[in-house]
């Protein structure tokens, strides 16, 4: 990049989203969970440290907060008091959030997290020179950083181990930051795939790999400028908007309630990730 | 009315005086100095390992990724703002006192900024790409990010530590002339003949020299105030709760000249005593000193209650939660110890009996540094505890020795580089004292022009 | 002419490589030159390898026996990842996380790998020539009586293999072992159903109550089961499905219920009889003889035998009555008392009564092939099998699919038993427990390394058989298949009829061929037949529907009394199976180990579940090392205080505490198997899994529990993260 070109084309470097003037062109990848389908039975997690090449740091290191689950399962607790907690637990797949408008970019010194045209908050190992601070600003506590070497660390990737490492994946040396990146590998060869086909991907023609394995289906993904795409229609119906940082769930009074939310969404993160509300039945 | 220096002091005696530092310290200078290479010795050892190991070895996790590196090297920084305000704001106000202590303090600006700056490489995870954080220019298309501020701090800090080695260096040329004219061989004379760039005193030069080290001390000031401010900016542009506070950057730069005064109380006193610098460093001075730094303190004091208002009066429940966190958690003790050494223990300097006892001085001014460490690191590691998820809150993470052999470390560092300053470099200013003996005698002589302590 | 197919090219492509690796090497032979290696170029690769693409083969998941498809990822020769074969009726292309490490199985580092013969405390490394001469030696020297086999589940052609074997040799001694099954629930529905194992439609029922049945984390087909759960949550109609669990320990099923009652231990039954009895007074027909067998389960008597509030016993009938059909299933909490068949049976009784029977538990069809049926496990088998150890009664052991040194209860002293066994044979993929006791060790494929047929348990639609088949090479050339060791076997016994199956492969292969008509594959050529069952990784079969009985007798229903208290042992113990650890054969698979539980978010370690209330009176925190001491055993593990656990109840998961097995599984946590006491069914004689009554005490220590979870616990502290609403504020049916 010249000079030049960072000048004449500073409006196009300094372009963030969300904007409602320059909306996403071809892709926007986005998700939604469903709580109420949501099981917490942890084949997410597992699924994406198959596909991801994350390291099984052990007890010690997972003691220290060293863990590195892209995707992890939370479990909350409501029962105010109660003897028990007699309405089921609360879990919560927690992954990078893919913020339009995400913290952690802005602050990388060296660029090395930014945001790619179709919409995901991309992490350049390469790049990264490990100052975490991204981290540091990512209020969903997302990110995770190689605090060793996982590569040469024992018992991580024993011979033969290594060999189930996915060679679509970087396996990541000490000292950068990772996260979740909606299996952009993935995304990549589909794109590729329907580019080859001189069209765009279709619905369902990608899957990440939490969104594959899901059991109960709680996971949908796809690309939010897609008409027919689910994830977009799903978002439509609860009336969630990717460039707003308030929803109509939120002001509607009415008896029928939308049931479509983003976490932390006040922090105007604008996420590309969209829960919807756990469900628990009254008559009993 | 005390006086700041005896206007009897003949010129060359002052020569001879601080020239004698340059040759015979008393024998704790070495004491001194072994130890803080003993010192280095260890952070060197611990950067060793973390840089083969891993950032692991420092105990930080995803919830603490920053820790105490992060902290000393904003207490660092923070210690650099006196040399500035000795040297160029009260030179700028005409404080005649700052004269024969303002040198050490321009070489304490120096070293911990270049303390500081080591802290940022040891933080790095991949400390090799460090150089990704610099705009240089590539086929690659990579520029460092302009929005960061961390990209702003590598500026500010590299254009301040520039512009304070420009500042010590000028302000030094008519001494390292007289350093020059006195010794007579060795690798000094030719260090000398070559800094000194040909100083003679001649009108003209005196009247560049005073001319250029006006200019600089103006540039400098804005320059040091920026600098403490884009090291908080670091945290109040960020969403963190706790760092999310508007009056960050001004809360940073008293807490910086408040720090790099007590400072300021510390090394005056070890300097004094070991280069017997009891005729220039005169408790006199000492007793202005100790009113600066209780004012700072005051002004501190003020801007942290300001804070904690503004985060209770606010609307941002998280950043209260985060507040009572800090007073009642596993971080109160460090919080209140903060108040304590920050707020309370200041109250002290305002009794003139105080105010110049040395060795209650001392220990006072150390721990008022202990208190601005701790303010450092009770706005780090408490908002990493206690953020806005609470899944990912970790109340129980510890630094590991690691770091703090780094820490320890870096005091030893910045120890060894100011004494082997002091031991090369003429650490009182020979020019400026004698022309505060001048201003004296003048003022002997006739009565003062001005009122005040002339 | 060259005539022998070296061709030019070839012969290019050696002086190619071979001046390569000269270069490269100098003077010394490389690997390559020397043979041990050959270089493969990608340029001429076989069709199926893609340089750089991923090419799919389906196969069955061995992780645990609901006989989930699965699909593998291959990449030059790698199987890189598992997902679910979408044709498979039993998981539709999903899979749990339990399946998914199935390749770090494959891939573990501790895998056997040669045959291992005992000598003295080592294992000497011996070919296989030597293994299986050795055994023909063995077997051919005792009396047939004495050789016995001990497996975990088995069916399909491995099965017909070994039941030829055990045939051959004219002895009856299989012992099927199973150290986590719904035994006694299985015997209960033979005599309420018919079956052993309906069917069960969850996304018909508009209310599910499971009393202890972990569907969705361990329970029988837990894929299956959660995609039928999604269904009955979010139908078509909106409509959505409620979730009663009852327990006393809560599972991953009961996280996920609409409430979840906690019911003190024992007392399953208890509540089934007082929900029929709620039902009849509200107006549901109910026959005379359950009429009078319920008569005396009042609710306020129900509610205080099992702690369940009326209030939510009149709450659940009237769910139960207003909204049908329903399906009330009896897991495993229910069925591990001694009087588990009666609380089996009375659970079924209240599905009879609701009408479900023919509803939402539905006839399996039955299995064309019962030679390849599966034949279920239980503990009894084990029993059976230690005692007759004792006795002496076994000579040669063959040990396959099941670890009993590590799931045997203390008590059962099968370490003490099998050393009178003079030789045990034990197929291994690890040196688990039963491995290192073991005479001789023949290492196993893993399943992404062999070969098999399989037929579930628990089949989705229809009937199936399972295909099996290698992803990639063999990793280790001194390993076999169990279907090769078994053939090899048989060949010792039975040249004539086996000698003309060069492998398994090969006996596979023409057993499926030679009846592809039964199999669905009448109007194909065998090669077809074949290429096509492979790439399908399953086989659907015909099967008629079974007929179910759906009238069983109340007359002779007894549910016992709640438990007496016990001032000594005043805990009961309930030994969790998790999702991921079942019975502890994954261990050694780090995913696992490092996968947090859902429930308590702990990871590398197994816990001791209590309740808050029970802590405070035992003065007990988190993190402090408790000793549970049972009559039979004492084990430590540390303390953790869960909202989810009836306070007469604590809860030590089952799996961990290897004391050998490989580097990932071995010290990790401590065995709750073995304080397990002697108490059986009185139906059945199944082990009683929740009988055992314990103390806890302090040990003294405490540590930092590792976990996910972190000082907030579970609570979001007031901040908007994970948001629940009444299912009635909602209207699903309008939702994409």
């Amino acid at each position: 990049m010249s000079i030049t070109n960072l000048l004449e084309n500073w409006s196009d470097f300094r372009h963030q989203h969300p904007s409602e003037d320059r909306p996403h062109l071809e892709y926007k990848w986005a998700m939604s969970i469903d709580l109420d389908s949501c099981t917490g039975c942890n084949a997410c997690s597992v699924a994406c440290y198959a596909e991801n090449n994350l390291p099984v740091v052990g007890k010690e290191k997972f003691a220290h907060g060293h863990s590195h689950h892209w995707m992890r399962i939370e479990r909350y607790w409501d029962n105010d008091g109660r003897e028990f907690a007699d309405q089921g637990a609360q879990f919560l797949p927690m992954l990078c959030q893919h913020c339009e408008s995400a913290p952690c970019e802005t602050v990388c010194p060296v660029g090395a997290t930014n945001h790619t045209a179709d919409g995901l908050n991309s992490q350049v190992y390469n790049r990264c020179v490990g100052s975490r601070y991204c981290n540091a600003n990512c209020p969903y506590k997302v990110r995770y950083f190689n605090w060793y070497d996982y590569p040469t660390t024992d018992n991580v990737w024993p011979a033969p181990m290594e060999q189930q490492l996915n060679p679509d994946v970087t396996v990541r040396g000490k000292g950068v930051m990772e996260k979740c990146t909606f299996c952009v590998q993935r995304l990549t060869v589909a794109k590729s795939d329907a580019r080859t086909e001189g069209r765009l991907v279709l619905d369902g023609e990608v899957q990440t790999a939490c969104q594959q394995v899901c059991p109960t289906g709680a996971i949908t993904f796809g690309n939010l400028v897609d008409p027919l795409a689910k994830v977009g229609k799903q978002w439509m119906q609860q009336q969630v908007d990717l460039n707003k940082d308030k929803q109509a769930k939120d002001a509607a009074e009415d008896a029928v309630k939308l049931r479509g939310y983003r976490i932390l969404e006040e922090l105007r993160t604008y996420p590309s990730v969209m829960y919807l509300e756990q469900l628990r039945e009254s008559a009993i | 009315m005390e006086k700041d220096i005896r206007e009897d002091i003949a010129w060359a005696q002052i020569n001879k005086d601080v020239l004698k530092s340059l040759e015979s310290p008393r024998r704790i200078y070495w004491v001194i100095l072994l130890i803080a290479i003993a010192m280095v010795g260890v952070a060197v050892g611990c950067e060793i390992y973390q840089y083969q190991t891993g950032m692991g070895v420092a105990n930080k996790n995803n919830s603490h990724v920053w820790s105490l590196y992060i902290a000393t090297f904003i207490f660092w920084i923070g210690m650099s703002h006196s040399g500035t305000l000795l040297s160029a704001i009260l030179h700028l106000m005409h404080a005649d006192w700052r004269k024969p202590i303002y040198r050490f303090a321009e070489a304490m600006t120096t070293f911990s900024l270049m303390t500081a700056g080591l802290f940022v490489m040891v933080h790095l995870g991949r400390l090799w790409q460090v150089y990704y954080v610099m705009p240089y220019p590539n086929e690659r298309w990579a520029w460092p990010n302009f929005q960061s501020p961390l990209v702003w701090d590598m500026f500010a800090i590299a254009t301040y530590l520039s512009s304070s080695v420009l500042f010590l260096y000028v302000g030094m040329i008519p001494d390292l002339a007289i350093c020059r004219d006195n010794i007579h061989a060795g690798w000094r004379k030719k260090l000398y003949t070559i800094m000194s760039l040909g100083w003679e005193g001649t009108d003209r030069q005196w009247r560049n020299f005073r001319m250029t080290y006006l200019t600089i001390a103006c540039f400098l000031i804005p320059l040091a105030v920026s600098v403490h401010s884009i090291v908080a900016s670091d945290f109040a542009m960020s969403n963190m709760p706790g760092w999310h506070v508007t009056s960050f950057p001004p809360y940073f730069v008293a807490g910086a000249l408040y720090s790099g005064c007590a400072a300021i109380i510390t090394l005056f006193i070890i300097l004094r005593y070991v280069f017997r610098f009891e005729e220039y460093m005169t408790l006199p001075i000492m007793r202005k000193l100790v009113r600066l730094t209780f004012a700072i303190a005051m002004v501190w004091t003020y801007l942290n209650l300001i804070e904690f208002a503004s985060v209770w009066y606010g609307h941002d429940q998280t950043a209260k939660d985060q507040l009572i966190f800090k007073a009642t958690g596993p971080y109160a003790p460090y919080f209140w110890a903060m108040i304590f050494f920050g707020s309370i223990l200041p109250l002290m300097l305002a009794f003139k009996r105080f105010q110049t006892h040395l060795p209650i001085l001392f220990v006072v001014s150390i721990l008022l540094n202990v208190g601005m460490w701790l303010e450092r690191w009770m706005i780090i590691s408490p908002s990493f505890a206690h953020g806005h998820y609470p899944w990912a809150w970790d109340h129980d993470q510890w630094p590991s020795l690691i770091q703090w052999g780094m820490v320890f470390g870096s005091f030893g560092w910045f120890t060894l580089l100011f004494m082997v300053f002091c031991k090369v470099f003429p650490s009182v200013s020979m020019y400026e004292v004698k022309e505060m003996v001048y201003h004296r005698s003048l003022a002997q002589k006739h009565k003062p022009a001005v009122k005040g302590d002339y | 002419m060259i005539e022998n197919g070296f061709n030019r090219r070839n012969f290019l492509k050696v002086l190619g490589w071979g001046g390569a690796t000269v270069a490269l090497s100098g003077c010394g032979n490389t690997s390559v030159e020397d043979g041990r290696e050959f270089v493969t170029s990608y340029a001429e690769t076989a069709d199926y390898i893609i340089p750089s693409i991923g090419t799919y083969f389906n196969s069955t998941c061995a992780q645990c026996d609901a006989g989930c498809g699965i699909m593998g990822r291959v990449r030059e020769g790698r199987v890189l990842k598992l997902e679910g074969n979408p044709e498979s009726p039993i998981n539709n292309g999903k899979m749990c996380g339990l399946g998914q490490a199935g390749v770090q199985a494959h891939y573990n580092p501790d895998r056997i790998r040669e045959p291992l013969l005992r000598n003295g405390d080592r294992g000497e490394a011996i070919t296989w020539e030597k293994a299986l001469e050795l055994i023909n030696e063995k077997v051919g020297s005792v009396n047939p009586e004495n050789v016995a086999f001990l497996t975990g589940v088995v069916s399909g052609h491995v099965k017909a293999l070994l039941n030829n074997y055990l045939d051959a040799l004219g002895s009856g001694h299989h012992y099927v072992y199973e150290a986590v099954a719904p035994s006694v629930v299985r015997a209960s529905n033979k005599k309420a159903y018919g079956v052993e194992m309906p069917r069960l439609s969850m996304d018909k029922a508009k209310v599910i109550v499971s009393f202890g049945a972990d569907f969705l984390g361990a329970w029988v087909s837990p894929v299956h089961f959660s995609q039928q759960y999604a269904r009955f949550r979010k139908p078509d109609n909106g409509e959505r499905g409620v979730l009663v669990q009852v327990e006393s320990k809560m599972t991953l099923t009961g996280a996920n219920a609409d409430r979840w009652l906690a019911i003190r231990p024992g007392t399953e039954g208890i509540l089934a009889l007082g929900l029929i009895n709620s039902l009849a007074a509200a107006g549901l027909p109910v026959s005379e003889d359950v009429a009078a067998a319920v008569g005396e389960y009042t609710s306020d008597r129900v509610s205080k035998d099992t702690g369940v509030s009326a209030e939510h016993i009149a709450k659940l009938a009237a769910l139960l009555k207003e909204r049908s059909p329903s399906l009330v299933i009896a897991g495993s909490a229910a069925e591990g008392y001694a009087h588990g068949s009666q609380n089996a049976a009375a659970i079924a009784l209240l599905n009879q009564v609701l009408g479900n029977v023919g509803q939402t538990v539905e006839a399996p069809s039955s299995v064309p092939f019962p030679q390849m049926a599966p034949s279920t496990g239980n503990s009894f088998a084990l029993q059976s099998l230690s005692d007759d150890m004792a006795q002496d009664k076994v000579k040669v052991l063959f040990s396959y699919g099941a670890n009993p040194v590590f799931t045997a209860p203390a008590f059962f002293k099968l370490k003490e038993n099998l050393k009178k066994v003079p030789f045990k044979v034990v197929f291994a993929h690890y040196m688990d427990e039963t491995a290192v006791e073991a005479d001789l060790v023949l290492p196993l494929n893993s399943a992404m390394e062999d070969w098999a047929t399989l037929m579930p348990e628990y089949i989705a639609e229809g009937a199936q058989l399972n295909i099996r088949q290698p992803l990639m090479e063999k990793m280790y050339p001194g390993t076999l298949g169990v279907g090769d060791i078994l053939l090899a076997m048989l060949k010792q016994r039975r040249p004539d009829e086996y000698n003309d199956y060069e492998d398994f492969y090969s006996y596979l292969r023409s057993a499926m061929v030679s009846n592809k008509d039964a199999l669905g594959g009448a109007d194909k050529d065998d090669d077809t037949f074949w290429e096509t069952a492979l790439s399908h990784g399953v086989v659907k079969l015909v099967g008629e529907p079974v007929n179910m009985t759906g009238s069983m007798s109340a007359a002779a229903l007894v549910v016992p009394a709640p438990f007496a208290e016990d001032a000594t042992y005043p805990l009961h113990l309930i030994p969790a199976v998790s999702a991921s650890m079942r019975d502890g054969r994954n261990a050694n698979e780090p995913w696992l180990q490092e996968s947090p539980d859902p429930l308590t978010t702990i990871v590398w370690d197994s816990w001791v579940e209590m309740h808050p209330k029970t802590a405070a009176k035992l003065g007990i925190v988190e993190g402090d090392i408790v000793e549970v001491a049972s009559k039979s055993g004492a084990i430590k593990a540390q303390a953790y205080l869960f909202p989810g656990i009836h306070p007469d109840v604590v809860s030590v998961p089952l799996g961990y505490g290897h004391e050998a097995m490989g580097r990932y599984a071995k010290g990790v946590g401590s065995n709750a198997f073995s304080i397990l006491d002697p108490v059986f069914d009185n139906e059945t004689g199944e082990l009683a899994m929740h009988e055992t009554r314990v103390k806890v005490t302090k040990a003294g220590q405490r540590v930092i529990i590792v976990k996910d979870e972190g000082p907030a616990g579970g609570s979001q502290m007031g901040r908007r993260i994970a948001l629940r609403i009444p299912s009635n504020k909602v209207n699903l049916s309008e939702e994409v």
